[in-house]
């Protein structure tokens, strides 16, 4: 039916032909499908219009709706007579197009009847954008089968900055994307030299799934290697991670608290005497409605009483000559100098009432059970147990999964301030940190204020100009506070839940796309990113590291080593930085 | 008592056995009532086994539409009236083996019907009224007829189109100029004129669902071989959904009687329904969707008579 009338020079299969019975707009078109050709959702179509004076404009979309229905029927039974074969009807596909980008920039409606081809090469490439992008991250396969890219500009944080993924947990793959996107950054040779020194901290938050990054995953078949090679990238596992446990609850010599992986975990906790040091205890109390409480006044003078006056004292701590080795004895030390009247005064302050001090004490206590593993005053100072990324590997992952929320509030809220404090002085974007943290929505929710919601905060506003990526992921983006999504250049969706689906964070989802989202299958996602107006629909690869213990191939031998193997044995105990000689 | 029938054909088409007086009128050709069955021995047939519909049937229709009526002024002062008329025929080939009805072929033409001696071709826009000069005096009301003839015409060219083997074409009213074509029938669904004597009469109107009556021959100057059937969704009236059906006067007895057995198969289940179309059963399904097709080709008539003033304030 379309016949070549058109511009010899133009390439790419005729699909059809703009529409007239619907108007066509510069934004937004529709398209009929010729007879024998199809056209379905995300594929990318070009179609050009000759204006006189001006010259030829290139219009350029993706298929954002597709339909298909009887002409020539009037009444719904119709249908059976056509498909008898004694009513004439045409069956006749037509296909919604978002435009993309118009070149020249000349807002002008394309011609009814013009021809529609689909964009294969350079012209998709244009379509989409990928030609304009200096650096182009791959994220996988569109529906075509053909690459998309994200913009890295808007990734490490030259244009822009974070990322915020959402969806249902167990089908939306979120995690999963979360760490391709990071394979793909470090591998793809996008960040160029910066690349090795570029880090990565991952929580993991649930069950073993990220303790097996740098673990071959046994399961990688040939397609799968196929795939990675068409988006450029090697198949291989993450080759540079060290993992990071708490140590087991109720255990004296600090081993870390993992069940599947046994080789290559380091246990990381905090010193009664950094806890004190670095004021940790606001971290404590990191409920999300602490902020607006009376007794945080108490939080604040019992945290600088703390770092004021305990000293280091062989693992533990000496206060006012008292000894203390634990973080229940620490608790307990500081419940009865509130509750004494005599010290409360120098403790809590003068004005504090009884009722805000056992408001304190109850929730101190509380805290007993659940940190006692994490803050100690019984293992060796000098033994390494911080989580540094600026001195670990390229990808750090910290295991939250068997904490408590309690505890796993704390981790994150201490080990985010002290990495953004870090880059805080180094005052340099490079090397880059990204950090990926699960249930967003739980460490910054849209109500109240927390310490950490103050972290994050401070990461997702500044974040882009220290250097620090922040890629969140949360199963509801509408209860996480409204900043940190704003300020997210990069926002991906998975499978939604319906209800969530309809709420005007996702208004960057066209409405045929919102629907879609409802039945996305796992590694299927949809990315939004500034440079490209419709959302691209991607389906990333199978992962080529393990994803759980029964899917891990062969250990790789850097995991043998231990921490304390790896520690340099002729490093000077206790050394001071400041005791070097100066030049 | 009496009985009363409403008929199925909605009351703006008229009645299916109107024109005239009706079928009771008595039709002045001669026929002849031998040649299947004698006279005395008139019942209902109904189709012998075997007889199957066939794979591929073709029908024709013609639509038109009159998009303006004109008047002229001659040099002399006098003036004639014209009609600016659209009109198409078209094909539909319903392969019923596969399920799939198509057109499978449509002209479109449009003329100026006038007596006028002096005018010319009118050209509206991208569309052109052929001047089509009409003998006579040339009265509007006389105008409307005249448009008839160059539709058959165009009929009559498309039937030719689209045949294949073993396909069974069926022409939307009598056959006129389309005798020579083989396996064809004419198909007429207002009964106009009674051919028969009033006995026989009382066969046809005896006549259920997929029975049809014996072949008689009208002798006129389009004579031909005919008779008539009923389609299923009648109101049971005594004419309702009764179509006379006739094939080229040419064919032999034997080969009248094999056409009238794949009529009797093939046309009810082409029956329309009376919700659907104002003229069920008689008006086909195909034809229907036909005259659909063929009315959207003739384009909208309020584009094409804005055209229509346009022209004619520039002329």
């Amino acid at each position: 039916m379309v016949h070549d009338e058109a511009v010899a020079d133009e390439t790419g299969e005729a699909v059809g032909r703009v529409l007239g019975t619907a108007d066509a707009t510069p934004l937004q078109f529709w398209t009929a499908v010729a007879p024998g050709s199809y056209l379905q959702l995300d594929d990318v179509v070009v179609t050009r219009r000759e204006l006189p004076d001006r010259g030829p404009v290139t219009i350029a979309g993706v298929v954002t709706q597709v339909r298909a229905r009887h002409e020539g029927a009037q009444f719904d039974s119709d249908v059976f007579a056509i498909a008898d074969g004694t009513l004439p009807a045409l069956v006749q596909e037509a296909a919604e197009i978002t435009t993309t980008r118009v070149d020249p920039e000349l807002y002008v409606p394309p011609a009814p009847g013009a021809i529609v081809r689909r964009a294969t090469g350079d012209l998709r490439a244009a379509a989409l954008h990928f030609d304009r992008m200096e650096k182009r991250v791959p994220m996988g396969t569109g529906r075509d089968g053909l690459p998309a890219f994200l913009n890295a500009d808007f990734l490490d944080g030259s244009r822009g900055a974070h990322v915020s993924i959402s969806g249902i947990s167990g089908v939306a793959t979120k995690t999963s994307f979360a760490t391709f996107l990071l394979y793909s950054v470090f591998r793809s040779g996008v960040l160029g030299g910066d690349a090795i020194n570029a880090k990565a901290l991952i929580f993991n938050v649930k069950g073993e799934d990220l303790l097996f990054l740098d673990h071959p995953n046994a399961r990688l078949d040939d397609e799968t290697t196929r795939r990675y090679a068409e988006l450029g990238l090697p198949a291989t596992p993450f080759p540079d991670v060290r993992v990071y446990a708490p140590p087991r609850a109720n255990d004296s010599s600090g081993a870390p608290d993992v069940s599947s992986r046994l080789a290559g975990v380091d246990s990381f906790y905090w010193t009664l005497a950094e806890f004190c040091e670095a004021r940790l205890l606001p971290y404590v109390f990191a409920d999300a409605d602490d902020e607006r409480q009376q007794y945080t006044m108490v939080v604040h003078a019992v945290t600088a009483h703390l770092a004021r006056h305990a000293q280091a004292a062989d693992g533990g701590i000496s206060i006012d000559g008292t000894r203390l080795g634990s973080y229940p004895d620490l608790v307990d030390f500081v419940v009865a100098r509130l509750t004494d009247e005599e010290t409360r005064g120098t403790w809590a302050g003068s004005a504090v009432n009884t009722g805000t001090v056992n408001a304190f004490a109850r929730r101190l206590i509380a805290s007993k059970k659940d940190l006692a593993r994490l803050i100690r005053g019984d293992l060796a100072a000098r033994r390494p147990h911080a989580i540094n990324t600026a001195e670990s590997a390229q990808v750090t992952v910290v295991d939250l999964h068997n904490l408590p929320d309690r505890a796993q509030r704390f981790v994150v809220g201490v080990t985010l301030k002290t990495e953004f404090e870090r880059k805080e002085k180094a005052g340099s974007a490079k090397p880059l940190l990204f950090v990926v943290l699960d249930e967003l929505n739980k460490y910054a929710p849209r109500e109240g204020s927390s310490p950490i919601k103050e972290v994050l905060l401070d990461i997702a506003e500044r974040g882009r100009s220290l250097g620090v990526i922040l890629i969140g992921a949360q199963q509801t983006a509408s209860e996480v506070e409204r900043r940190i999504v704003t300020n997210s250049a990069i926002r991906v969706v998975g499978r939604l839940d319906p209800a969530e689906a309809s709420r005007p964070e996702y208004g960057f989802l066209p409405p045929a796309q919102r629907q879609r989202v409802l039945l996305a299958k796992p590694g299927t996602m949809f990315v939004s990113q500034p440079d490209i107006p419709v959302p691209l629909c991607v389906e990333f690869p199978f992962p080529a590291w393990a994803t759980r213990p029964s899917e891990a191939g062969p250990a790789p031998s850097a995991t043998l080593r231990s921490i304390v193997q790896s520690a340099d044995p002729f490093a000077v105990v206790g050394g001071r930085t400041e005791d070097e000689i100066p030049f | 008592m009496t009985r009363l029938f409403v008929d199925t054909w909605a009351a703006s088409y008229g009645a299916s056995f109107e024109g005239g007086d009706g079928p009771t009128s008595p039709s002045t050709a001669k026929v002849e009532t031998d040649p299947e069955v004698p006279a005395g021995d008139w019942h209902p047939i109904v189709a012998p086994a075997g007889v199957h519909t066939p794979d591929l049937v073709l029908l024709v229709d013609g639509v038109q539409r009159v998009d303006g009526t004109l008047s002229t002024e001659e040099d002399d002062g006098t003036s004639f009236p014209g009609l600016a008329a659209s009109y198409a025929a078209g094909v539909v080939r319903c392969d019923l083996a596969r399920g799939a009805a198509e057109l499978a072929g449509a002209q479109v033409a449009r003329a100026l019907f006038t007596a006028s001696p002096s005018v010319g071709d009118v050209t509206a826009g991208q569309v052109r009224y052929a001047v089509h000069k009409v003998d006579g005096s040339g009265e509007l009301s006389k105008l409307h007829a005249s448009v008839q003839g160059p539709l058959t015409a165009l009929e009559v060219e498309i039937s030719g189109t689209a045949r294949t083997d073993g396909d069974l074409l069926v022409v939307d009213g009598p056959l006129r100029g389309r005798r020579h074509l083989p396996r064809t029938i004419g198909y007429i669904k207002k009964q106009d004129k009674q051919y028969l004597p009033p006995a026989l009469t009382l066969v046809v109107t005896a006549l259920i669902p997929g029975q049809r009556s014996p072949i008689f021959k009208q002798g006129t100057a389009w004579g031909c071989w005919s008779w008539y059937l009923r389609l299923p969704g009648a109101s049971g009236a005594p004419w309702s959904g009764i179509v006379r059906v006739e094939c080229s006067p040419d064919l032999s007895i034997e080969q009248a009687v094999e056409l009238a057995n794949l009529s009797l198969v093939t046309l009810p289940r082409f029956a329309s329904t009376s919700y659907k179309d104002p003229r069920a059963p008689q008006n086909l399904i195909p034809i229907a969707g036909l005259e659909r097709r063929l009315r959207a080709l003739l384009g909208d008539p309020r584009l094409l008579h804005r055209a229509l003033t346009l022209a004619a304030v520039r002329l």
